[in-house]
């Protein structure tokens, strides 16, 4: 398992550091042929957003000079970038690119967009032939790790920003936002935000009321700019005169004004009610000082959300994630194990197919040997001779396939060298560069994952060794 | 021991299982529960049918009159209004209170048997099968908008109180909870007006007028009328929430009032004399 990841995050390095890093969308293939081009790097991928820059390779037979590459590549002084580069091999790679898909290793854990991300890296490093036989399972598995630990915790399911809140909360209120009314008071940025959210969640008709009817009309124009895209069918300005009349028919008002005191008071709230049949209607109150006076949350079938319960459901839902986080933790724990216990079995491959080819070898010799004295024999005789030496064969070598197995399974490299001494496979023709039998993973287990089985954050000494291209 | 004792618990078990894996999916928003939640309340519908026919097969008559067999009804019915809702509506919240129902309703008849069955010349006729069928929809309808009348309430007083995640987190949207409770009192309504027909025109058939001075029969008038009230006052004012619940609370206690009054009454007889 050569995995080695090395990069920088938001956790690591401060942004004008990631800055230097960077590397955009356009010059990513050009990037991965670069990483590629490095002596031992086998396959490669670089993934590259506003959080994180990272190079995650498969090295053979030895360590690739990742360093050398990225002062190469980004002519920066490695004096100044190590402190905030890390490097992960092994077991910790994968478990790092586990994390980083699941996003666990996000700015806002749960947040969904680092999957597509790292798809995205992944779909460029296969167009350039960098993801071959050892990246393609790890990346295909950490998608679906990704994905389980989407669909069993509750990570991603609850929002974290103020416009996000206050969609969800609409949500809770009305189901579907398809075909509501949204009015939006005042011209604050917030404001206009949630509007937006909401109206590209379904909400079909938008009225924009200002004190100053241009503001309002060139607030119009922007959402009415979104009309062919994911945006209400309707957006209209309507005169501050008239603010109530459209406010009852308003399932959501969103109000940030400057205003000194509140616009809305419980005297309106009732009238509304009282004119919507009680249904329900939902206040998002984002003005400081605010809008909308409390005393209307007490009318039945009206709710107010100001600036400060928005915050707070946004911390409770961060919160919420972070307990999540440790669900979601244990499942990435079990998968780092249940993936390098597979690859320590395929790693177990090789072994296993040059006792065979030994053991093989030995019965087709010693056949050969008595073959003059089994010339008298019938072919049915002949037959059963065969068949007693394959089974006698099979038979003998299940204990030592299992033990190594077993072995490979456990990581325990002593006893899987003292299994190939006792059985004299070092000179066996499965170890020999001519086997017939090629294993996924490449090279016995005591060269290649005995000489990378150690864990996270080792410091920077690569080995130095001519790599064949 | 009868088959159908053994296919009621069978069907016992399942809505148990049902009740209990449905408590995380609601409470904490589990939803990998769902997978038990749903298998096993629809495999549960099934025995619950199965035992259904032959409890009646076995009692030789098709209305469902003892306790017992009015029970595995009702269980059965509110059991298929869930799924029904649940497939219209994706609203799991309601099966919070329904399976529970669901499985307390055949604990009886599920431990034994009739030890009476009634006989009576009423039994094989197919108004009163009407009248009772109707009569137990009309039921079903009332517990299940009192039932999401309440989650409406649930939902309201959080979302008043600021408090969005934790236990009822996952709770249905309002909307969604105020459309079911009134379309279900829509349905229910032409099923007790069509029940109650039934039941007065063998009422009159078999007593004359004299019948309208019964007691359960005047208790199943002013239910009616309350219904017909209850569904006018949702439809024009809008009420929901707090009133909504007392409204359904009320004309609920009713029906149950008029269940109970069957002990006082000397028309509402199956039992041969």
């Amino acid at each position: 398992m050569n995995f080695v990841l090395i990069g920088v995050n938001h956790k690591s390095a401060p942004l004008a550091v990631r800055e230097r890093l960077a590397i955009s969308p356009a010059r990513l293939q050009e990037a991965t042929q670069s990483l590629l081009g490095v002596p031992c790097v086998r396959e490669g991928m670089v993934l590259s957003t506003c959080n994180r820059v990272e190079f995650l390779t498969y090295q053979e037979p030895v360590q690739a000079d990742l360093l050398e590459f990225i002062q190469n590549y980004f002519a920066v002084d490695m004096t100044a970038l190590r402190p905030y580069l890390y490097e992960y091999r092994a077991s910790e790679a994968i478990r790092h690119l586990f994390r980083v898909a699941a996003s666990l290793d996000s700015l806002v854990v749960g947040e969904p967009q680092i999957l597509g991300q790292v798809k995205e890296s992944y779909t460029v490093a296969r167009s350039v032939g960098a993801v071959n036989s050892n990246l393609e399972p790890l990346l295909q598995r950490s998608f679906t790790v990704a994905r389980k630990v989407r669909n069993q915790t509750s990570i991603g399911v609850s929002a974290v920003s103020i416009a996000s809140v206050a969609v969800d909360l609409a949500r809770k209120i009305f189901g579907s936002l398809q075909g509501k009314t949204v009015l939006l008071v005042g011209a604050g940025k917030m404001g206009e935000l949630a509007a937006r959210s909401l109206a590209q969640q379904g909400a079909s008709t938008i009225y924009l009321c200002n004190r100053t009817d241009e503001r309002a009309e060139a607030l119009a124009q922007k959402f009415s700019g979104q009309l062919a895209g994911n945006g209400p069918s309707l957006a209209q300005p309507v005169p501050y005169a008239s603010l109530h009349e459209y406010a009852a028919m308003a399932d959501i008002i969103v109000t940030s004004t400057g205003a000194e005191t509140p616009i809305f008071n419980s005297t309106h709230a009732h009238a509304y009610a009282a004119r919507r049949k009680q249904r329900p209607m939902f206040f998002i109150d984002i003005a400081v000082p605010r809008d909308v006076d409390p005393e209307i949350n007490r009318v039945e079938g009206i709710f107010v959300y100001n600036i400060d319960d928005l915050q707070a459901v946004a911390v409770s839902n961060m919160a919420n994630r972070a307990k999540e986080a440790l669900d979601a933790e244990a499942i990435i724990r079990a998968e780092v194990h249940r993936y390098t216990e597979r690859m320590q079995t395929l790693d177990a491959v090789p072994s296993i197919v040059a006792l065979q080819q030994n053991l093989e070898e030995v019965r087709q010799n010693e056949l050969r040997r008595v073959a003059p004295r089994l010339a008298g024999l019938s072919s049915e005789q002949l037959q059963a001779v065969e068949q007693v030496t394959r089974a006698l064969v099979n038979k003998l070598q299940h204990a030592p396939i299992q033990a190594i197995k077993r072995a490979a399974r456990e990581g325990d490299r002593e006893t899987l060298a003292v299994i190939q001494t006792v059985l004299d496979m070092g000179s066996g023709p499965g170890l020999s560069e001519n086997a017939t039998a090629q294993p996924a993973q490449p090279g016995p287990v005591a060269q290649t994952s005995g000489a990378t089985e150690t864990t996270a954050s080792i410091p920077f000494a690569p080995v130095k060794v001519d790599c064949p291209q | 021991m009868a088959m159908y004792l053994i296919w009621l618990r069978v069907a016992l078990v399942l809505y148990g299982a049902s009740s209990v894996a449905v408590i995380p999916d609601v409470l904490s928003g589990q939803v990998r529960w769902r997978k038990l939640v749903f298998p096993a309340c629809v495999s549960a519908v099934f025995f619950n049918f199965v035992a259904l026919m032959e409890m009646l097969n076995l009692a030789n008559h098709w209305v469902p009159a003892s306790l017992r067999e009015v029970e595995t009804s009702l269980a059965l019915l509110l059991a298929l209004a869930f799924l029904i809702i649940y497939w219209r509506y994706r609203a799991i919240s309601l099966g919070l209170f329904v399976l529970p129902i669901v499985f307390l309703l055949l604990l009886l008849p599920a431990a034994r048997p009739d030890h009476a069955p009634l006989s009576s010349q009423w039994m094989h006729n197919g108004w009163i099968l009407l009248h009772i069928v109707l009569l137990l929809a009309a039921y079903t309808a009332l517990i299940l908008s009192l039932l999401a009348s309440l989650l409406y309430l649930i939902q309201e007083r959080r979302l008043k109180q600021k408090q969005v995640g934790g236990v009822f987190g996952h709770l249905p949207p309002l909307e969604t909870m105020d459309q079911i409770a009134f379309k279900t009192l829509v349905i229910g309504f032409p099923c007790m007006t069509a029940g109650l027909l039934a039941g007065a025109w063998i009422a009159q058939e078999t007593v004359g007028a004299g019948y309208f001075l019964d007691p359960k029969v005047l208790l199943s008038v002013g239910m009616w009328l309350l219904y017909l009230w209850m569904l006018y006052v949702r439809r024009h004012s809008g009420l929901r929430g707090k009133r909504a619940v007392y409204l359904s609370s009320l004309v609920f206690l009713v029906a149950l009032t008029v269940w109970v009054a069957n002990q006082f009454s000397a028309v509402h007889r199956f039992a041969a004399p």
